[in-house]
């Protein structure tokens, strides 16, 4: 009971401060909703294309890139202006269309379409892979023209436009699930992708600058106020405890309506949403706690706290996606908690993940909490004593 | 006897004061209808065992000894002061009362039960700290209310004893204001109303009136005689002489960590026999005007404090053309010269050789 009035009071500060109100009511919708509007992109690979006299075929193929939402299609005139392109980093791959591709396909020969790309990283392969997919696409209506031009009437010519225009109905599923592979690492585009990284993002930030507020009871007389009367120091951390919980929670809360109700978020199987945010708050829950142990004044900890929320959000794929960074930044990312949590809701909204998908993220967050927790309780308890 | 027409602007004698026995223990005029706290009974209290015992206290921080071997008991009912100056080991030993601090020895007794660690015995006492410790963004109702809460009050009874304590330090009428926007002197009160809630057997005071306007000081001084008549057993610590006389029924003289005497006001001042205090307020070396003044035959001990060379001597009435001399001899200018009848101030000096300082 006694921990519920600390609570309480924590909770009622927090709420009447308008600047922290700020940070956790308006600030996350408007970011949500600008990084939402402008991040689309992250799963449209750049892909430049030569045409080294290819004739249809090469056409063909241009226009299947083209088709593909997972390519950002630009044409160039020599091979290269594209190597430029590649190397400069404008584009993620470039495709080279040799000369002669619908005559070689014609008579049932192998071609060989050129792929360039600069250095391996995932997004590069997961570009490739996307390039893949949609020639392998083409491929299955150049066999499906052949086999109709040798085995029933009409020229090669009429049956791959014939095979192309069946394209929708037939080959498109198989496109479809093949290119799916290629985002699989990254979450959707728009809100889908702004709404749980700023979730990750501002229910952590949000708990650090919170931190202020055990600073200021302590520096206000009120710890030593409550244990002169008959409160023990396990009732006041759990009091605090409870109040940083629910302060993530209730920021954690508001992200969840706000993005599926006014945004269109789907958040993905229910238990494991739920269990992913509360373990999340209680990640928050620690790691405020702690910083309202580790600095010294409140000022500290509301300048100090935000800009290291800030931080670590980057580095842990809150900003942009951990799949388009070097693999070393990817590995100092997954040391932040916020690139398993967004790993974790990757999953549930990119793979259709459920809770035993996501065990492993589970499993790490429930250590940062543990981590967090157990050391703000340790020093808390130097704190109030 | 050979003066500077300037040196002597007045010479004062306080004869006339009140004596300590004739302290008004009937109710306090001017009360209204409010009927001062009587503590509910603590049905766990120890027959004939004092409401607070403490026994050889000793605290140590690092080299320092903050408290050194102090002793003192109070009773239901009892104002007992404890007067020292900064840094005399007040607040470490209201904190070791409190149960804020480990004692490095001794004993604390509450109601007959040892202190230490029991939540029981802390409920029965209320403590005000002597830094406002309240929560300024909050108003004084949800102040109180939250503290009331941790004595585990809720419902009517919660609202009722908070009423009451804004009632007892006259702040119903703001009790909806935000604690930020008080005035000093009504932060002092709130804080003080805040020790009320579990209308406690011992109430703590540490400095209540420190940076109060007079108006305020004059309010919580009165309070606090109030709760006394009430039953209530009162620790009050000050550094404010007038304050230890006006109010406390006894009075321990701390300094340097130590207990120096012990008793009520007549008593102490007993102990001074036929000597007197004599103030010699000077615009130049107050040192040296000290120095010059403890040759004089008949001054014990002299020190200099708020701009005024204090010191105590036997029979100070006789001697004063000789201290008058001595000054003159230091070429120190004297602007005022009161010699002021034995009180608390005069025992400080006597008891320590040094003056209690503002
Ligand atoms: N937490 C502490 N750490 C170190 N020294 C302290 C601490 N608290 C008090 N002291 C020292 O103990 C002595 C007594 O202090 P205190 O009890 O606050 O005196 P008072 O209340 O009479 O002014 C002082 O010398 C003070 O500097
Ligand atoms: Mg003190």
């Amino acid at each position: 009971m006694r921990a519920i009035a600390i609570a309480r009071v924590s909770i009622r500060r927090i709420v009447r401060d308008r600047t922290a109100l700020f940070f956790i009511v308006v600030l996350p919708v408007i970011v949500i909703l600008i990084v939402g509007a402008a991040e689309r992109g992250f799963t449209t690979f750049r892909v430049g294309v030569v045409d080294l006299g290819a004739g249809q075929a090469g056409r063909q193929l241009t226009t299947a890139f083209e088709h593909s939402s997972d390519l950002a299609v630009s044409r160039y005139a020599t091979l290269a202006a594209l190597r430029k392109a590649v190397a400069r980093g404008e584009l993620n791959v470039g495709v080279v269309l040799p000369s002669g591709m619908d005559v070689t396909e014609g008579r049932g020969g192998t071609v060989a379409v050129g792929v360039m790309a600069e250095q391996a990283n995932s997004s590069q392969q997961a570009a490739a892979t996307a390039v893949s997919s949609v020639i392998a696409g083409q491929g299955a209506k150049v066999q499906a023209a052949r086999f109709a031009s040798v085995h029933g009437s009409g020229t090669f010519e009429e049956n791959l436009a014939r095979a192309g225009s069946l394209q929708p109905h037939v080959a498109q599923v198989g496109l479809r699930s093949q290119t799916a592979d290629s985002s699989h690492n990254v979450l959707p585009e728009g809100f889908s992708y702004s709404a749980p990284t700023m979730l990750v993002f501002f229910v952590f930030l949000n708990a650090l600058a919170a931190g202020a507020s055990i600073i200021e009871t302590r520096q206000l007389g009120m710890y030593e106020r409550m244990t002169a009367g008959p409160v023990r120091r396990g009732t006041i951390i759990a009091g605090e405890t409870l109040a940083y919980f629910t302060m993530a929670l209730l920021q954690a809360t508001l992200i969840v309506v706000v993005g599926g109700v006014a945004f269109g978020v789907s958040w993905g199987d229910p238990l494991a949403a739920t269990v992913l945010v509360a373990l999340w708050a209680l990640v928050g829950a620690g790691a405020g706690m702690l910083s309202g142990t580790l600095f010294h004044t409140p000022e500290q900890a509301s300048a100090i706290g935000p800009t290291a929320g800030i931080a670590l959000g980057m580095l842990g794929g809150c900003m942009w996606p951990l799949a388009i960074v070097s693999s070393t930044m990817r590995q100092i990312g997954h040391l932040t908690p916020q690139a398993w949590a967004v790993d974790a809701w990757t999953s549930l909204l990119s793979r259709s993940g459920t809770i035993s998908s996501i065990a492993p993220q589970l499993a790490v967050l429930g250590a940062f909490a543990a981590l967090f927790l157990v050391s703000a309780t340790v020093r808390l308890r130097r704190v109030v004593a | 006897m050979s003066l500077r027409a300037d040196s002597v602007l007045r010479v004062r004698w306080w004869l006339s004061f009140t004596s300590d026995g004739a302290r008004c223990r009937g109710p306090a005029a001017g009360n209204g209808d409010l009927v001062p706290i009587v503590s509910t009974g603590n049905t766990a209290q120890v027959p004939d065992e004092p409401v607070l015992r403490c026994a050889e206290l000793t605290r140590r921080f690092g080299e320092r000894l903050a408290v050194d071997d102090v002793s003192f008991s109070l009773d239901a009912g009892e104002i007992y002061g404890l007067l020292g100056p900064n840094g005399a080991g007040k607040t470490t030993t209201i904190k070791m009362v409190c149960g804020l601090l480990e004692p490095d020895g001794g004993t604390i007794t509450i109601g007959g039960r040892p202190a230490a660690g029991d939540l029981s015995v802390k409920s029965l006492v209320g403590y005000v700290p002597q830094d406002v410790a309240l929560y300024s963004d909050l108003t004084a109702r949800e102040n109180l209310a939250f503290l009331g809460r941790l004595y585990r009050l809720h419902g009517a009874l919660l609202e009722e004893r908070v009423s009451e304590a804004l009632e007892l330090t006259d702040l119903s009428d703001r009790a909806g204001d935000r604690v930020d926007s008080f005035s000093g002197g009504m932060k002092r009160r709130l804080n003080m109303a805040a020790g009320l809630l579990n209308h406690p057997v011992l109430l703590v005071l540490d400095e209540p009136t420190v940076g109060v306007d007079p108006q305020s000081r004059h309010a919580i001084l009165e309070r606090v005689q109030t709760f006394g008549r009430g039953g209530m057993a009162v620790l009050y610590t000050t550094h404010y002489m007038e304050e230890a006389e006006r109010v406390c029924d006894r009075v321990g003289i701390v300094d340097r960590g130590r207990l120096v005497a012990e008793g009520t006001r007549r008593e102490l001042v007993a102990r001074l026999g036929q000597r007197d205090r004599i103030e010699l307020g000077a615009a130049g070396d107050l040192e040296r005007l000290a120095a010059a003044v403890r040759t004089v035959p008949g001054v014990e001990s002299a020190d200099t404090a708020d701009h005024a060379v204090h010191l105590v001597a036997e029979d100070g009435r006789r001697i004063l053309p000789a201290i008058l001399e001595a000054a003159e001899r230091a070429e120190v200018a004297l602007n005022s010269v009161d010699v002021v009848e034995p009180d608390l101030e005069a025992v400080f000096l006597h008891l320590t050789g040094t003056a209690l300082r503002e």
